[in-house]
């Protein structure tokens, strides 16, 4: 099956963040008591039961005192995905048919190494020390329709489809680089930015912690290695020199 | 040539000697299993869920265990001089039958290092798993855990080298050592042979 992505474009976004609302409504996620803190973005921050939630950025410059950005925050779906790297419960995050990052509560085991693998600061623990987060409305999606949020979006700030497609259509409205189109092996979350990803609050270049990487590539094998070599290196000693022997009665 | 047997470790040392290596098996068995999501394994032990219970609990086993490793061999381990300087130059006599090593002390220079390194690396793969298990509330966490998930696995990598020698030094390479982890007597002459120094030090 063709990845599916969300094409999010923020200059279209109008704040109204009824993706919030369709998302809390869909996932039977309950309300969160806030305060105001001077700004609309609200909640402050991504929580187990906020999947979603659109930030407001607050750029004014000389030219425009007033410019003002809605970005949507969630789970990236990425291609190369850290939390799924890191993960040492089998089943607990797992790749949908559509490309998403889903996970399965009875699997996770809450040791919490997801949070510090993802580049993006996205997952969040519920009182049950069990993972929560976007995931793309898997439910939703492996039935054919559009997840929540993107349903709900009255100006399609947020697009739902084939990554392929979504792409093709940004480029023809002549953006022509997508945020996500290459990074962590390819985001299932792209952004149709007119800026520089920084001025959105985005990080330019995201990418798996190189801890992570390293752990990945060489600590991991080095386990099984490590331990054969000994074993190996043990035996052939056995076998070349021998053990130490007592020629009892020196 | 006289069948007389001495005392090289006591019943606690032995206890928890065997302590410390049904800890290590234990967290390195489900430790296997989380690496590279051995589900028959974490059958065994009841799950992914309860195998976390196995894994975090054993570790505090073996943590404990390892403290107490403290008493009986770190003051000898840190007495270090040009015998053990020898005993490294020789490669403990393992590489030829017909090497032979300057006298030492209860435990052989190549076990003081490698108790050291287990109580270093033993420490270190322990306060890196606690920092994981707990993780205290403290700024920039995400960093902490992953220094910590880094620091667990590099030391893991190490006792998954060091730990079969161990074990093969103490068993096929060295006949009669094994026994001490079972009686805690070895014969005089077998520890005349490999522990002169300590063997003069009780006055035979």
């Amino acid at each position: 099956m063709a990845r599916k992505a969300l094409l999010i474009s923020p200059e279209l976004c109008i704040g109204c963040r009824g993706c919030q609302t369709a998302c809390k409504s869909w996932n039977q996620l309950p309300a969160t008591k806030t305060v105001n803190k001077g700004t609309f973005e609200n909640p402050p921050d991504l929580t187990p039961n906020l999947y979603n939630r659109i930030r407001y950025v607050e750029v004014p410059s000389e030219a425009n005192m007033v410019r003002w950005l809605f970005v949507s925050q969630r789970c990236m779906h990425c291609e190369d995905a850290g939390c799924m790297r890191i993960c040492p419960a089998p089943g607990a995050l797992f790749r949908t048919k559509e490309g998403a990052v889903a996970f399965n509560k009875d699997k996770c085991i809450g040791c919490k190494l997801c949070v510090a693998g993802c580049p993006f600061d996205v997952p969040r623990y519920d009182e049950k020390d069990k993972i929560s987060k976007c995931h793309l409305c898997s439910d939703r999606i492996a039935e054919g329709l559009s997840p929540a949020c993107a349903k709900t979006c009255p100006t399609g700030a947020i697009a739902y489809g084939d990554r392929d497609e979504l792409m093709a259509k940004a480029k023809k409205a002549g953006y022509e680089k997508l945020y996500g189109e290459a990074d962590l092996g390819g985001l299932g979350v792209l952004y149709a930015f007119k800026d520089a990803p920084k001025i959105y609050g985005m990080d330019e270049h995201p990418a798996i912690p190189e801890t992570l990487v390293f752990w990945h590539k060489v600590l991991k094998p080095l386990a099984y290695i490590g331990l054969g070599g000994a074993v190996a290196a043990s035996l052939l000693h056995y076998l070349v020199i021998g053990p130490k022997k007592d020629e009892g009665g020196e | 040539m006289s069948n007389q047997m001495i005392r090289k470790a006591t019943a606690f040392e032995i206890f928890n000697h065997w302590l410390l290596a049904v800890s290590f098996f234990i967290l390195t068995i489900t430790g296997f299993a989380f690496l590279f999501h051995l589900e028959g394994v974490a059958n065994i032990f009841g799950g992914t869920n309860s195998m976390k219970l196995w894994h975090n609990y054993g570790g505090l086993v073996f943590l404990a265990s390892l403290f107490l490793t403290i008493f009986n061999y770190l003051p000898v381990s840190l007495r270090f001089g040009p015998d053990e300087i020898g005993w490294f130059l020789k490669a403990g006599g393992y590489l030829s039958r017909k090497a032979t090593v300057p006298p030492q002390d209860i435990i052989n220079a190549g076990q003081k290092l490698y108790y050291l390194f287990i109580l270093f690396a033993g420490l270190a793969i322990a306060a890196s798993g606690l920092f994981i298990w707990l993780r205290p509330q403290v700024a920039d966490i995400r960093r902490w855990v992953l220094l910590s998930h880094l620091i667990h696995n590099i030391a893991f990598d190490l006792f998954m080298i060091a730990v079969p020698l161990h074990i093969y030094l103490g068993t096929l390479a060295n006949p009669g050592t094994f026994r001490i982890m079972v009686y805690g007597t070895v014969p005089l002459e077998w520890a005349r042979k490999r522990h002169a120094k300590w063997v003069q030090r009780l006055g035979y």
